[in-house]
């Protein structure tokens, strides 16, 4: 699978933000099952601090996070990295213009968090083969 | 307005009923500036235009100090609640309040100024203090020789349209913060179901639960564009549900009309719909590489008893086992029997042909 990162032989450490715990749970398992790391956060400030502290190899943002907030500049973050996330959204529509334009993939929600996590670890299956 | 009327005007054959709408304004404005007299008929017509129109207008003139308005017709008073003595000499600004915007006003200040033609809405207020949305033109008017004149202003109060504009974009909102939170919640009861299945060891009971869940949530999704009407397009509820089957959209072709229904014949329908897909991708149609369905839905004609009627069409079905595709549990025909409904399946060598029905319950059409 592509849970293995070549280089060091550890599992992929995958960055998941949702200010929904319960989602969050779902997520971490599933990314689990596909033999990565799940690094989980609730909201901007434990991913930024996850972001600084580990090497990452792919993220699952939820883009609303409350009041008001977007994952914007964890997404932002992540693109100067040159690290594949993939934008979780309930509401593709509303979704702020700033953040779409970063060019992560959209997956709707609900989508199954299996599926959510394979689009998440696409890009590195191509990367890695 | 039983004014008198000067009897300059030329003789039109118009009856006195018409001569007593003349603004007695629009006269003085005329005497006071006789070059500008429209001669004959047409100027007749014109005094009668602006006597009678409902849209407010006024003239200002531009070459007095503070641009004072110097013509307000009938219209103009009405909407204002002003008298013409209290409109007359003064600038426009004194229909301006606390809430009117001033970049709005800078906008209307500078057209005036470079003699350009606006139109802006702008809270403006009346005498007796209500404030109201007004549509405002303005723009320049030259004499023959190219020479400014006046400027003319014309007054619409737009108050009901912005309100209507205002409760439309407040319901928009509304639906759209609704089907963000149902598609959230729908997503957190999917959470739920599929971590209890994996700590339990029974992911693959957690996963059909899940996939009739969020088969209901698509089919549930189109209702809310429609919440007020209280019935459901049958299409859009039934390409909600199957869009996950068929994510390049080549695999599933519908066919049908703006159909309607109630929302629990419509999740009754969603959940089979689901059912026989997720048979064909097992067994069916859609476990071959160029197997397609073709699904339609019409309105049974029997007046007594009104039914949605869909054909579930199977092509190109791998051949064998084919009474392997009804559904071991048998879940489909029981929920159709539950809502008073049914299903008829058939084989032949190209796959599955069943019929659904469902009764359409009053009042959708």
């Amino acid at each position: 699978m592509t849970g293995i990162l070549p280089s060091t032989g550890e599992p992929c450490r995958v960055l998941v933000l949702d200010d929904e715990p319960l989602i969050l749970l779902d997520l971490e398992f599933a990314v689990e099952d596909a033999g990565c790391k799940p690094l989980t956060a609730l909201d901007l400030v434990e991913a930024l601090a996850i972001v600084q502290n580990n090497a990452i190899s792919a993220a699952i943002l939820d883009v609303s996070l409350g009041q008001g907030q977007t994952c914007e500049q964890v997404a932002r973050t992540l693109a100067g990295m040159g690290i594949p996330y993939v934008l979780h959204t309930g509401d593709l529509d509303r979704m702020d213009e700033a953040v779409r334009s970063l060019g992560g993939t959209l997956v709707p929600k609900p989508t199954p968090a299996a599926v959510v996590v394979a689009r998440a670890l696409e890009p590195l299956a191509i990367r890695l083969d | 307005m039983n004014r008198n009327f000067p009897n300059s005007v030329p003789e039109t054959g118009l009856n006195d009923q018409a001569h007593t709408a003349f603004d007695t304004t629009a006269a003085r404005a005329r005497a006071e500036h006789p070059e500008d007299t429209f001669a004959g008929a047409s100027g007749v017509l014109f005094e009668q235009a602006m006597a009678q129109t409902r849209m407010a207008i006024c003239l200002c003139d531009p070459h007095q100090s503070d641009v004072p308005i110097v013509f307000a017709n009938k219209a103009f008073r009405q909407l204002t609640g002003y008298d013409d003595h209290e409109i007359v000499g003064r600038n426009c600004r004194f229909l301006q309040g606390p809430r009117s915007d001033r970049g709005t006003l800078d906008r209307i200040r500078k057209a005036i100024a470079e003699e350009d033609v606006l139109v802006v809405e702008v809270m403006n207020y009346r005498k007796d203090g209500t404030a109201f949305w007004n549509a405002l033109h303005l723009g320049p008017i030259y004499d023959a020789d190219g020479k400014l004149v006046y400027i003319l202003g014309s007054q619409w109060d737009v108050s009901d349209v912005r309100a209507a504009r205002a409760d439309e974009r407040h319901a928009r909102d509304l639906a759209r913060e609704l089907s963000h939170r149902m598609k959230n919640m729908f997503a957190v009861i999917g959470g739920i179901v599929n971590f209890t299945g994996r700590v339990r060891g029974i992911e693959t009971e957690a996963r059909e639960i899940n996939e009739r869940i969020q088969a209901l949530g698509r089919a549930y999704e189109t209702t809310l564009d429609d919440s007020h009407r209280g019935t459901v397009e049958v299409g859009q509820a039934i390409r909600a549900v199957l869009a996950p089957y068929d994510p390049d959209g080549t695999r599933i072709r519908f066919e049908g009309n703006g159909l309607r229904s109630d929302f629990a014949s419509v999740s009754v329908l969603g959940l089979s719909l689901h059912e026989l897909a997720v048979n064909a991708l097992k067994h069916g149609a859609l476990s071959s590489n160029d197997g397609h369905i073709s699904v339609a839905w019409r309105r049974n004609g029997a007046a007594d008893g009104p039914a949605i009627c869909i054909d579930w069409t199977e092509h190109g079905s791998l051949p064998g086992a084919p009474a392997m595709g009804s559904g071991s549990d048998g879940i489909v025909d029981r929920m159709l029997n539950m809502a008073r409904g049914g299903i008829v399946r058939e084989w032949d060598s190209d796959g599955l042909k069943a019929k659904l029905n469902i009764p359409l319950r009053d009042h959708a059409e």
